[in-house]
């Protein structure tokens, strides 16, 4: 499998993770901008964006109409799109690709919902293993006030499909506790590497860039 | 890994075959024929599930797909009409009648590159069916049949495949590659082969007799 060796090409792959309300985002934002204020080459893609089907999925998961199977097949023809019409050509051109999320989402998400573990470790076989993936660690309780503030949770969000309770609020803790594990367990089978979300964002931010600088110095970019 | 799936009340019978190979005839006459015997029969196509299939056409006239996208999006296609419509009719007890199964993926995703081992994985929640009929008919009798009704069409040709600029050559040695993994499969996946250049009521004949003994063990009665 593809994603289980180095991927040997002239770019550089970074991806954060998290459940929601974590600041991977914010995070990945501010580095984008950093290092493009480096004059450097930098993608960003984000997760459910492709041209191809995000609207499809952004539509049936409205209607609360896939499967567990049915949703993780169409997040893998996302993340397969974009792999080989973006990530990839960027990679080759000696970018630095920044994913906000990536198949370790899958893997934690999918199997949260009760997916067989390596049916989708298997179909994300296809994908480039990244050169650093951080994992935002962060309680499902924080990260449901911080995403809270400003609206509900979305019913696969609080992975209302799996029945777990009623009430959406309740349900998302259950559920988002299950990806934590997940994520938990992948530190060790994939090295991601785990950084506390609970700090600020100039410390996360701090702590980020010190990885980065590591991590394209291997590459002959010093910053 | 060999999980049969098929703890229904069902019987799951696929046909299975190149494009032109005559499939949903027979099907037609098969689904006719159990009706008659008071059973229930569904028929079920390739490609059809209300969630994803315009999106793969939409696709495909875009002649935007890589080889593991094409395969995911049919995978998705796929599992949704499985669980919205093959496996509530099996447990309620019908007939299912495939046009087409993972046979058909496993073929064109190895044609186009795939690895053979990851299509079979990515399909391991697909019931096992209880028959598999595989309509056999040599390159030269479909190429007539193809030109003589549909026409070539661009993916049914492999054009994407760059295997030649050509429609006639590329659709010769795309379909003459599915038939080598088809002839594989053959093997593998104990199909009842049956020679596609018969009549279509030759071909009836032998398929009733199989879904008859099929029908005799007593499980829908």
């Amino acid at each position: 499998m593809r994603f289980l060796k180095e991927h040997g090409l002239p770019g550089t792959l970074i991806c954060v993770e998290g459940i929601d309300g974590s600041g991977k985002s914010t995070q990945i934002g501010i580095l984008k901008d950093w290092l493009k204020s480096k004059n450097l080459d930098v993608i960003y893609t984000e997760w459910n964006s492709s041209d191809l089907i995000s609207q499809t999925t952004k539509r049936a998961k409205k209607k609360n109409l896939l499967s567990p199977r049915t949703f993780s097949l169409l997040h893998a023809v996302d993340f397969a799109d974009r792999l080989e019409q973006v990530i990839i050509p960027a990679m080759k051109a000696g970018f630095i690709v920044l994913a906000d999320r990536y198949a370790y989402t899958a893997f934690a998400r999918d199997v949260a919902r009760g997916v067989d573990r390596d049916w989708v470790r298997n179909m994300y076989g296809f994908a480039i293993k990244p050169d650093l993936a951080l994992y935002y660690s962060i309680s499902a309780e924080i990260s449901l006030e911080r995403i809270c503030s400003n609206r509900t949770p979305g019913f696969y969000e609080a992975g209302m499909d799996l029945k777990l309770s009623n009430n959406p609020y309740k349900s998302y803790v259950i559920f988002q506790n299950r990806v934590n594990n997940e994520y938990e367990k992948m530190v060790e089978e994939y090295g991601l590497v785990s950084i506390d979300a609970k700090q600020s964002i100039h410390a996360k931010q701090v702590e980020m860039r010190k990885l980065v600088i590591d991590i394209l110095a291997k590459k002959g970019i010093t910053l | 890994m060999k999980n049969k799936n098929n703890e229904h009340n069902g019987l799951l019978i696929v046909i299975e075959g190149t494009d032109g190979s005559g499939k949903s005839t027979q099907i037609e006459l098969l689904k006719q024929w159990i009706e008659e015997k008071s059973y229930g029969a569904m028929v079920s196509e390739w490609k059809t599930s209300r969630l994803i299939a315009n999106v793969i056409d939409d696709a495909k006239d875009r002649n935007l797909l890589n080889a593991t996208t094409f395969s995911l999006l049919y995978a998705a296609d796929f599992a949704d009409r499985l669980e919205n419509t093959i496996i509530p009719a099996l447990n309620a007890g019908f007939v299912v009648l495939m046009d087409r199964y993972k046979y058909t993926a496993f073929a064109r995703d190895v044609v186009r590159g795939l690895d053979f081992e990851w299509v079979e994985k990515l399909y391991d929640f697909a019931p096992e069916p209880d028959l598999v009929f595989y309509l056999d008919m040599p390159v030269d009798v479909l190429l007539k049949r193809v030109i003589g009704t549909t026409g070539l069409d661009y993916w049914e040709s492999g054009r994407d495949i760059g295997l030649s600029s050509d429609f006639y050559k590329s659709f010769t040695i795309y379909q003459d590659k599915c038939l080598t993994e088809y002839e594989q499969m053959k093997k593998d996946y104990n199909f009842v082969s049956i020679d596609g250049t018969l009549g279509v009521y030759e071909i009836h004949k032998i398929i009733v007799e199989k879904v008859q003994s099929l029908l005799d063990e007593g499980k829908l009665d």
